[in-house]
C-alpha cells in the first residue's frame, strides 16, 4: 500500500513537471540567431497568471558570459512598450523577435537566451524561463567549399577541394588534380562547359581554382546566369603503377540576387 | 547688500558664458585630403571578403585574389580642379576585372574635409566606394572598398589598394 502511494505521487509529480515545462513554446520550433521567432507563454499558474498586460523581459547569454539585456527591455520599473506581449487568449501570450536585432548582438555572439513575463511596473513577474539555446550557425567542414558562399557571376569564386576531408580512398589517392565547371542559366539550361582547368595545389591537402564566370566564358547577350556547378578530377595508380582517371561528385551553386 | 547681488549675478553670466563649447583647431596642419586623393593611381592588391562569414565568426574570411587575374594593370586617374575640387574620373582597366560598371565620368565625396565615401558618377549611374584610412595616403597609398548587399546585408565586400603613380 505505501509502495502504491509513492508510485501515484511520483506519477503526480512528472505530469506537474510536464506541465510546468509546456508553458513555453516557440515558432519555429529550432532557430538561429537569425531567424524570426514568435514565443507563446502561458502564465498559468504564475505570479502573471489572469493579468492581461504582461511585459516580456529577455537577456542573452545566460551563465556563459557576453550577456546582454534586450533592446526592448526597458526599465524593470516601467517596461518599454515594444516588450509588450501580445494576449491571444486568456493567460496566454506572444511576442516576435530577432535574436541579433533584439540582442544587438552578431550570430557568433549569441549562445543563448532566457526571459520571463512581469507587469510594466515590475511588482508582479513569472518565474525565469531559461536557458534557450539558438542554433549554432557554425562551420562545417568539406571536402569541397566555395569561397564566397555567397555570390553572382561577376563575383570572384574559388572553388576549393580539402583531400584531407574526403572519406572516399581515391579521392584521398587523387593527383594531377583538374576542375570541370558547368554554368547554366535562370532556366536551369547548361549555358557553357569549362574541362580540365588545372587546379593550383594551396597546400599537401588542399586544391583551388578560382575563377570569375563572366570572364571565363562568354554569356550570351540577354543570357542570365542561374546556377553553376563544379567537379574536381584526377587519376590514381592502379596495382600496375598506371595513371587511371578518377573525379569527385557535382557539387552545384546557385547564384545569389544582390540588390 | 545689493552690490553683492549684481557682482553675483555678474559671475554667474560670466560662468555660464566660460562654459560655451571652444573650437579647437587641428593639430598641426589641416590636412586636405580631398587634394590628397587626386592624381594617377595604380591598383596594386585586391582582398574579397566574405561578409557573412566573418559576421559568423566562421575560418575561410578572406581571400587575397591580386593575381588571380590582371588587377594590377588597371590605374584611376581622380582629377581636380585648380581650387581642389574633384571633377572628372577616368578608369584605364587594361586586362583587369572590372571594378566599377563605367570608366569614365565624375567623382565626388560625402564629406569634403573626411571623406567616407567617394560617388563615382556617370549620367545618372553612381557607384559608391567606401574609402579607407587615411593613414597611408602620405606614403602614396589609399584603399576603395565596394560591399555587395542582399537584403540590405553585406555579402561580399572587394579591398582595393592603390598606390600612386
Amino acid at each position: 500500500m505505501e509502495l502504491m502511494k509513492k508510485l501515484i505521487l511520483a506519477i503526480i509529480l512528472t505530469f506537474s513537471a510536464a506541465f510546468a515545462f509546456a508553458q513555453v513554446t516557440f515558432s519555429p520550433a529550432t532557430f538561429t540567431s537569425e531567424d524570426e521567432v514568435v514565443i507563446t507563454l502561458d502564465v498559468t499558474g504564475t505570479g502573471m497568471a489572469g493579468q492581461n498586460d504582461v511585459y516580456i523581459w529577455m537577456f542573452s547569454n545566460d551563465g556563459v558570459g557576453g550577456g546582454k539585456d534586450a533592446s526592448t527591455n526597458g526599465q524593470w520599473g516601467s517596461s518599454s512598450e515594444s516588450g509588450k506581449m501580445t494576449k491571444i487568449a486568456t493567460n496566454k501570450f506572444t511576442f516576435k523577435f530577432t535574436g541579433t536585432t533584439l540582442f544587438g548582438q552578431s550570430p557568433a555572439e549569441l549562445i543563448n537566451f532566457g526571459f520571463l513575463g512581469k507587469s510594466k511596473d515590475g511588482t508582479k513577474q513569472t518565474q525565469d524561463f531559461k536557458p534557450y539555446k539558438f542554433d549554432p550557425l557554425v562551420f562545417s567542414p568539406s571536402a569541397f567549399r566555395v569561397f564566397p558562399a555567397k555570390m553572382d557571376a561577376t563575383d570572384m569564386t574559388t572553388v576549393n577541394f580539402h583531400q584531407d576531408l574526403t572519406a572516399e580512398q581515391n579521392l584521398q589517392r587523387m593527383f594531377d588534380v583538374k576542375v570541370n565547371l558547368t554554368f547554366f542559366n535562370e532556366g536551369g539550361a547548361v549555358v557553357a562547359t569549362r574541362t580540365a582547368l588545372v587546379a593550383t595545389k594551396e597546400s599537401n591537402i588542399r586544391y583551388s581554382y578560382s575563377f570569375i564566370a563572366e570572364r571565363l566564358i562568354t554569356i550570351p547577350a540577354g543570357t542570365k546566369l542561374g546556377k553553376f556547378s563544379y567537379q574536381f578530377t584526377g587519376s590514381i595508380k592502379d596495382a600496375t603503377g598506371a595513371n587511371v582517371p578518377t573525379s569527385g561528385p557535382v557539387n552545384e551553386i546557385t547564384y545569389t540576387v544582390f540588390n | 547688500m545689493k552690490q553683492i547681488k549684481y557682482i553675483m549675478l555678474a559671475l554667474c553670466i560670466l560662468t555660464v558664458w566660460g562654459c560655451q563649447p571652444e573650437e579647437f583647431g587641428p593639430i598641426g596642419s589641416e590636412e586636405n585630403i580631398l587634394k590628397g586623393l587626386q592624381g594617377t593611381w595604380s591598383l596594386t592588391k585586391v582582398t574579397q571578403k566574405d561578409e557573412d562569414a566573418a559576421t559568423k565568426g566562421f575560418p575561410f574570411k578572406e581571400l587575397d585574389i591580386t593575381n588571380v587575374y590582371a588587377y594590377k594593370d588597371l590605374s584611376i586617374a581622380l582629377q581636380g580642379d585648380a581650387s581642389g575640387n574633384a571633377t572628372n574620373f577616368v578608369i584605364t582597366p587594361g586586362n583587369s576585372p572590372k571594378i566599377s560598371d563605367f570608366n569614365t565620368g565624375t567623382w565626388a565625396v560625402d564629406n569634403v574635409k573626411a571623406p567616407k565615401v567617394i560617388t563615382l558618377k556617370s549620367g545618372t549611374t553612381t557607384s559608391d566606394l567606401t574609402l579607407g584610412s587615411y593613414a597611408e595616403l602620405k606614403t602614396g597609398k589609399f584603399y576603395l572598398k565596394k560591399v555587395k548587399k542582399a537584403n540590405g546585408k553585406a555579402i561580399v565586400s572587394y579591398t582595393y589598394q592603390f598606390t600612386k603613380k
